[in-house]
């Protein structure tokens, strides 16, 4: 059987339908409020994650799961994120922005059973990410500590259906390279539950790539074109069906799909692809 | 009568006794196995099991890959991923999923390998080691049909009998031979069978290296030495009627001892062939024959005094020769490893034991004895022939 066949029952994934929704659907954006204090409680768990079906990634993870929740505000907004270690070693939250420096996440290392509430605006507008930055640093990203952080603009994008990507890959044997590759932390598992959207309805993708090891990931879309904004942040839009990130890239894509049916979405790293990285949108009318 | 009892009483005792320390060793054992983790408590923690497989045996066939593995250590392994060349597969697995401590199971993937091909096989456990097995070049694993049987048993035969059957032809030329010459050729045989029992025994511990600990080690290769030494003794003595073996006795037991190796010989060739690690080649064939044809002669010189019907010749040649034969069609199709293991242990073990046999003889008959000048030429000329026909077969 080959990795096309690769769908629905057959695909060697984990866990039921709707598992990752919290991930893969971000939280509803809000309207432009300057001032208003957006709360985010993180916790920082030990706990093992089934990255493939039987096979077991004692992971460090945000709120138990890797990538960690997404995080949305508003330009403007006052961010506020409790974040609590309750694993067995050290850590922090580092986000990309614009923030003071005793907000970076770097010097004020949370220790086990302690806690630290970073408070700052949030700015630029843009898709950006969050990770933990204690050292050994490589060990503390693989290890599953990481995610999706969303700022929308004061002027809203417009109303679409929106989805979170984050690009990320497990290696269970640590031998420093990765045995698995997912989106959203569970390899084949849009393969096995092709993610559904509406034909010429704006759809609207988070993308991010936080794997570990390898220097690059990327997404490419089959029968269609979208339209790609790197960091969700600048004016220029590529029109195309392939993008590539370096670990910590980001960028926003979107798309209006022209045809009904099933259309696979995979990493142009046909390694990564065979290692867990693929999944298919299913558009209908 | 009541003496007799006594005796029993006393018998009885000694055996009964025998068995207290192997009773108490049994409570022992027991208590503290049903005692739970307290000692290792003590100490602290155990590190956690490697968890990698012991991959057996990856087989070959039309659009399928069959991947036997082993679970060497103490604690269960279950089989979670599959991946031929760092690509996750899909997969059946025929016997159990979570292994027991040495218990094996044959993963078949569905898969259109490539001939000729490097492929590299991935077993994943549950806790995400992967166990990764590089072949060197896939080509399809010969199953039992007629042709591929008799291909491998004419493989046998030609780098088996042939050989030993061309070198028993120098008999004549032995009988005209003076005791002289006659005493370096014998030693000559002892030298060429120390190469064997050599041999044997490298290849032997080799293959012992590759198998999980919990296997044995290297106690399995002496029980396989001292077994066939031993049991070649008692064979000899039986041979001899109680005095060391002498003629045609010794003739067949030089020729027992070279059948021995020539089995693993065949099983090494047999094993090599199927898996696509030795190419068939034309000048491999020839290497072998001109490095066997010496143990026609090893078999001929102990025999060049006694009148032999060319019937014994040829079941001298059949038993040197024949087992090459078996050897292949093993190798080929029933490959096991412990198996191995014990084949050339026995080889060397058997080669030893004709070794010593053989210079028993020739220090009785030779003029000069064992420190002649003839002998030590002799024995040092079979090892050379050896080494120098060995490289054509390497």
């Amino acid at each position: 059987m080959g990795h096309a066949a690769m769908i629905g029952e057959s695909a060697p994934a984990v866990g039921g339908p709707n598992d990752l929704d919290a991930l893969l659907y971000p939280p509803e954006p809000l309207a432009y409020k300057p001032g208003r204090v957006r709360e985010y409680t993180l916790t920082a768990v030990d706990g093992e994650l089934e990255v493939a079906p039987g096979v077991y990634f004692p992971a460090w993870t945000y709120n138990g799961t890797a990538p960690g929740p997404v995080i949305r505000a508003t330009e403007g907004d006052v961010l506020s994120v409790r974040f609590v270690n309750a694993g067995a070693h050290p850590h922090t939250i580092h986000f990309h922005g614009i923030h003071p420096a005793n907000m970076d996440g770097v010097f004020e290392i949370v220790s086990p059973g302690g806690e630290f509430t970073y408070e700052f605006p949030a700015r630029p507008a843009g898709m950006h990410l969050y990770h933990c930055h204690a050292t050994p640093l490589k060990k503390h990203i693989h290890k599953g500590l990481y995610g999706a952080f969303i700022i929308d603009p004061r002027e809203p994008r417009p109303p679409a259906q929106e989805l979170v990507l984050v690009m990320n890959g497990f290696d269970t044997d640590g031998d420093g390279g990765n045995n698995f590759y997912t989106v959203n932390g569970r390899s084949f598992y849009y393969a096995r539950y092709p993610i559904r959207v509406k034909r010429s309805q704006l759809v609207r993708v988070y993308l991010a790539n936080l794997t570990e090891f390898d220097l690059v990931n990327s997404l490419h879309l089959h029968g269609d074109f979208f339209r790609y904004q790197p960091t969700g942040t600048s004016d220029y839009w590529e029109y195309t069906d392939t993008v590539m990130q370096c670990q910590g890239q980001r960028g926003v894509l979107e798309i209006e799909f022209a045809n009904t049916g099933t259309f696979m979405f995979h990493a142009h790293q046909s390694e990564f692809t065979e290692l867990g990285w693929m999944g298919y949108f299913e558009v209908v009318d | 009568m009541e003496a007799g009892s006594a005796t029993l009483r006393t018998r009885l005792g000694w055996q009964l006794w025998a068995l207290a320390p192997i009773l108490l060793l049994a409570l022992v054992v027991g208590l503290f196995v049903s005692s739970g983790s307290w000692l290792v408590d003590l100490i602290g923690r155990n590190p956690p099991p490697a968890d990698e497989f012991d991959v057996r045996r990856v087989e070959f066939r039309p659009s399928e890959i069959r991947i036997r593995v082993r679970n060497p250590q103490p604690d269960d392994l279950t089989i979670a991923a599959v991946t031929v060349d760092d690509a996750i597969v899909p997969f059946t697995v025929d016997g159990p999923t979570t292994l027991g401590r040495l218990r094996s199971s044959t993963i078949v993937v569905p898969y259109d390998w490539v001939e000729d091909d490097p492929i590299a096989i991935g077993v994943t456990s549950s806790s995400g080691i992967q166990t990764t097995q590089e072949i060197a070049a896939a080509v399809e694993t010969p199953t039992p049909t007629a042709t591929g049987f008799l291909g491998y048993g004419i493989i046998g035969f030609l780098v088996g009998v042939v050989p030993v059957a061309l070198g028993l032809l120098w008999l004549p030329s032995l009988r005209r031979a003076d005791a002289r010459w006659l005493s370096a050729f014998m030693a000559l045989t002892a030298g060429l069978l120390t190469f064997l029992g050599v041999d044997a025994l490298a290849e032997a511990f080799e293959l012992q290296g590759t198998l999980p600990a919990a296997l044995g080690g290297p106690g399995l290769v002496l029980l396989g030495v001292a077994l066939s030494y031993l049991g070649m003794t008692f064979l000899s003595a039986r041979l001899g009627r109680g005095t060391a073996a002498t003629g045609v006795a010794l003739a067949l037991l030089v020729a027992i001892g070279i059948g021995v190796h020539n089995l693993g010989e065949g099983l090494a060739i047999g094993t090599s062939f199927a898996f696509g690690e030795l190419q068939l080649g034309t000048f491999l064939i020839v290497g072998f024959m001109i490095h066997n044809v010496t143990e026609g002669l090893g078999i001929a010189a102990p025999a060049a005094r006694e009148r032999v019907s060319l019937a014994l010749l040829a079941g001298l040649a059949l038993v040197a020769g024949a087992p090459a034969i078996i050897g292949t069609w093993l190798g080929a199709y029933v490959t096991n490893d412990v198996l191995g293991v014990l084949f050339f242990a026995i080889a060397a073990g058997a080669a030893l034991q004709v070794v010593a046999e053989v210079g028993r003889y020739v220090a009785r008959q030779a003029p000069g004895g064992l420190l002649s000048g003839w002998a030590i030429s002799g024995f040092l000329a079979g090892i050379v022939v050896m080494y120098v026909t060995g490289l054509l077969a390497g």
